[in-house]
């Protein structure tokens, strides 16, 4: 990697696509600058950074590094989703050393069965679930995650040998709230018409902004949104973007969207909207923030890792198209993803209701068929131009 | 979906108690009591996950164990149906096969030509189904260890529009972070006991007030004692099968689990489980055997293959193998009822249904399994690779290596599903079998 003082200065968009694109290179970078500092992964989609910054670690959400899966093979089944398999592969390919613990807080079989394998394979590394129930309609859910975000930072404090005070937690708070605030702007700009970021420059900035020190990452997009003016989006369709929870979908199939005539206006993907939809509350106190923050995260943007009766993913999906204008949405899958196919047919059965064109795109970690898709995507484009006006 | 060709024939080397047709008959029994639930003014709770009849027995409601049904339609070929009504809904082939034909007839239910009214699953498709499953009043979700079954829940509700309400039960996973933790001890163990324990005290009160019954705290007692005591005595004919040979194998506690999992608490569970474990001594007493000449002993991992449960007993017996025990028996349903405190019965039950197999870090599964492999003395493991059950495969790579490493037993992964045959690869089992069982003998003869 470019060493970010001289990259930056020149190019902020590219520093921050490199780190997104190799972040190994910005932690190996990070652990050179801060020689006394631990760096710790933790495993999407609800962990609290801030409890991990706030005690001086670097958290960083562990990313499909997009290597083929070679060793990970003997550790889990191929039915497993490819996030999972590539997580394993990283711990049987000692690519796991990056990192000097693995904390969890999500509640997926998968994404447990992966954290088994690093916990067999990396022994030196501790490994901790800390699990935020995910049954949020439960009566005594608000003190259950107020219990269980109080033992991650005791855990936290335990694998940093050090305390996490108020003041610390509160200044990670606003970090992290200024860094996701900023991203936000773009992504609320983009469904309000502009187009001046394109899908894979906006995956580069929330992908970065998963692996690096929020500080770091907000100077340099900062830097980014100075250099860059509006653009009105043009009349190809516009599109929104749904799933592909806990990791990014190949840059390729962003690309080839908007090539086939497409102009994306608005996700829900986890590196782009879901990420960054909800801020932690600076008013409360800062454990208490934290807490509701992560109830409030699936009233923000609804996942259907998440269990809540009154709140349903769906309608957020029509609420966002008719705020974005979208006229089509692509349902992004990762293949093996059993929240999503679950939820899947509810969000199909509302968009048919809504008379909103969808494609069901699955997605696996090797190797996408990028044609055929092209083929589907065209002819999605076709029909959700016969429902413009002017074919009506 | 289900499509594959018909087995060939295999010469019928197994030797099955007689006591599990009486099991079967009780079984049957029970499902034709709870199709015509509705018309004896009963209430329906469909539930998930653990074994909660007990406390809907003593709320005066009758129960459906969706996995249990999903099971029932699969080990009697009846699943297609299902599966097809949730594949036209949008159901992906990949998902949990059990969640898949559950909802499937949860959509029939809803789309059904008379429907909810007459609480009658799709009433064009009864003849296919063996089924007259009665529409739900009530969601329950106990599941432990794989996150899908709180989702499939959740989901099921909102087929049905959101008008059935829910409750759902949630279950610390017993991931084993302390230096405390390990099977029933240290504090996440004790604190996981007390947080659902409290919760099942907010169902029964759930209950009470949804249904408008009374709950019946002393029947909830008379039922587990009477579980209790059926899963001692089952645990005592678990015992019993560790001689040599086996006087039964791990396919006739595959027979008795729907019994021990979702019949009534009562003298005649008791009894059931009673001539089992007598038939069994009988056996040993006699000199009967399980299978045919047994030459192997192996363990079975994983959850069951019900399209093929009858397939695959023959198979393991024409090759002298005895599975002599297995995750999904061993391990699961009522195991330990030493727990259980019959006047207070609400920890132990709460105990029970963290005790899930899929609610375990590797690292106990490891050490049960290790235990068990010790215990039955076997000679290598089969592992069910279950295409769409991540809760069960998900350990099984490492399970495998820690047998072969601390045990010196080999294992051998063959494809198939608890409810979709279409995943099922007869030609895979049957090479890796036999190699595996070569590799056996080999070992002996440089031993011997």
């Amino acid at each position: 990697m470019d060493r970010p003082d001289t990259a930056d200065a020149a190019d902020p968009l590219a520093a921050l696509r490199s780190i997104a694109r190799d972040p190994r290179s910005y932690v190996q970078r990070w652990r050179e600058e801060h020689p006394d500092r631990k760096v710790l992964g933790v495993l999407p989609m609800n962990f609290p950074r801030e409890l991990a910054h706030a005690a001086g670690v670097l958290p960083v959400i562990v990313p499909d590094d997009q290597q083929p899966v070679t060793e990970g093979r003997a550790f889990l089944p191929e039915f497993y989703c490819g996030f999972t398999r590539n997580l394993a592969d990283q711990a049987a390919t000692g690519r796991f050393d990056l990192y000097d613990g693995l904390f969890v807080a999500d509640h997926c079989i998968q994404l447990l069965g992966a954290t088994d394998i690093v916990r067999e394979l990396e022994p030196r590394a501790p490994v901790f679930l800390g699990q935020l129930i995910s049954s949020l309609s439960d009566r005594g859910a608000g003190a259950k995650i107020a219990e269980m975000v109080a033992t991650l930072r005791a855990e936290v404090e335990a694998f940093a040998g050090t305390e996490v005070t108020d003041a610390a937690l509160a200044a990670s708070i606003r970090a992290f709230n200024r860094d996701r605030s900023l991203i936000r702007r773009l992504f609320d700009a983009r469904a309000a018409g502009d187009c001046a970021f394109g899908p894979v420059e906006l995956q580069d900035i929330v992908a970065s902004a998963q692996v690096m020190d929020p500080d770091e990452h907000h100077a340099l997009l900062s830097a980014v949104v100075a250099g860059r003016a509006p653009r009105t989006r043009d009349d190809r369709i516009r599109v929104h973007l749904s799933g592909h929870l806990c990791h990014a979908p190949r840059r390729e199939l962003l690309e080839v969207i908007e090539e086939a005539g497409a102009v994306v206006v608005d996700d829900d993907l986890w590196t782009g909207r879901r990420y960054l939809q909800t801020d932690l509350d600076e008013s409360l106190p800062p454990m208490t923030a934290v807490a509701e923050w992560y109830a409030g995260r699936n009233v923000a943007l609804p996942c259907p890792t998440r269990v809540q009766h009154d709140v349903d993913w769906d309608q957020w999906l029509l609420a966002a198209a008719e705020r974005s204008g979208a006229e089509a949405v692509v349902h992004l899958m990762p293949k093996f993803c059993e929240p999503h196919m679950l939820y899947y047919p509810e969000l199909r059965r509302a968009l048919e209701a809504a008379g909103i064109p969808q494609l069901l795109i699955e997605t696996e970690h090797e190797g996408i068929p990028l044609e055929s898709f092209r083929t589907r995507l065209e002819a999605l484009i076709e029909r959700s131009h016969r429902n413009r006006p002017a074919y009506a | 979906m289900t499509a594959t060709m018909p087995p060939l024939a295999t010469p019928d080397r197994t030797n099955r108690l007689a006591a599990t047709r009486h099991g079967n008959r009780m079984v049957a029994q029970y499902w034709d009591d709870l199709f015509t639930a509705r018309e004896r003014g009963q209430q329906i709770v469909w539930y998930n996950g653990g074994a909660l009849n007990p406390i809907f027995q003593a709320a005066g409601l009758a129960w459906c164990h969706g996995e249990a049904f999903a099971a029932r339609l699969a080990a009697q070929q009846l699943e297609g149906p299902a599966q097809l009504a949730g594949a036209e809904y949008g159901y992906n082939a990949e998902l949990c096969s059990y969640s898949r034909t559950h909802l499937g007839c949860a959509v029939l239910t809803v789309q059904g030509d008379e429907g909810a009214q007459t609480g009658v699953v799709g009433a064009h498709d009864q003849a296919e189904l063996a089924a007259r499953l009665p529409a739900p009043d009530f969601f329950v979700n106990n599941y432990a260890g794989c996150s899908t079954g709180q989702q499939w829940d959740e989901i099921s509700y909102r087929v049905f529009d959101k008008e059935v309400p829910i409750f759902n039960i949630s279950h610390p996973f017993l991931w084993g972070n302390k230096a405390d933790a390990g099977y029933l001890q240290g504090e996440e163990w004790e604190s996981a006991s007390r947080y659902v324990r409290d919760q099942l005290v907010d169902l029964i009160a759930w209950l009470e007030e949804r249904s408008g019954n009374k709950f019946d705290w002393d029947l909830l007692r008379e039922s587990m004692t009477y579980i209790k005591r059926a899963a001692e005595l089952r645990r005592e004919g678990l015992e019993l099968c560790k001689a040599k040979p086996a006087p039964a194998t791990f396919w006739d506690w595959i027979s008795a689990i729907a019994p021990i999992n979702f019949l009534p608490g009562n003298q005649e569970l008791v009894d059931y489980f009673a001539s089992v474990r007598d038939e069994i001594q009988h056996r040993i007493d006699h000199g009967i055997t399980g299978i045919e000449n047994e030459r192997y002993r192996l363990y079975f991992d994983g959850i069951m293959n019900w399209n093929k449960l009858g397939f695959l007993s023959r198979k393991f017996a024409e090759h002298g193998v005895a599975v002599m025990a297995g995750r999904y028996i061993t391990n699961a349903f009522w195991q330990e009822p030493q727990l259980i405190d019959t006047d207070d019965p609400l920890l132990g039950m709460a105990q029970h249904y963290l005790l899930c197999p899929t609610n375990h870090g590797t690292r106990t599964l490891d050490y049960l399994t290790l235990r068990d492999c010790e215990e039955y003395d076997v000679d290598g493991i089969v592992f069910h690779s279950t295409r769409t059950c991540r809760a069960f495969t998900g350990p099984q790579r490492l399970l495998a290596r820690s047998a072969q490493n601390n045990l010196g037993i080999p294992s051998i992964f063959f494809e198939g599903d608890v409810a979709d045959a279409s995943f099922y690869k007869e030609e895979i089992l049957e090479s890796r079998l036999a190699a595996m069982l070569e590799a056996i003998d080999v070992k002996r003869a440089q031993a011997s």
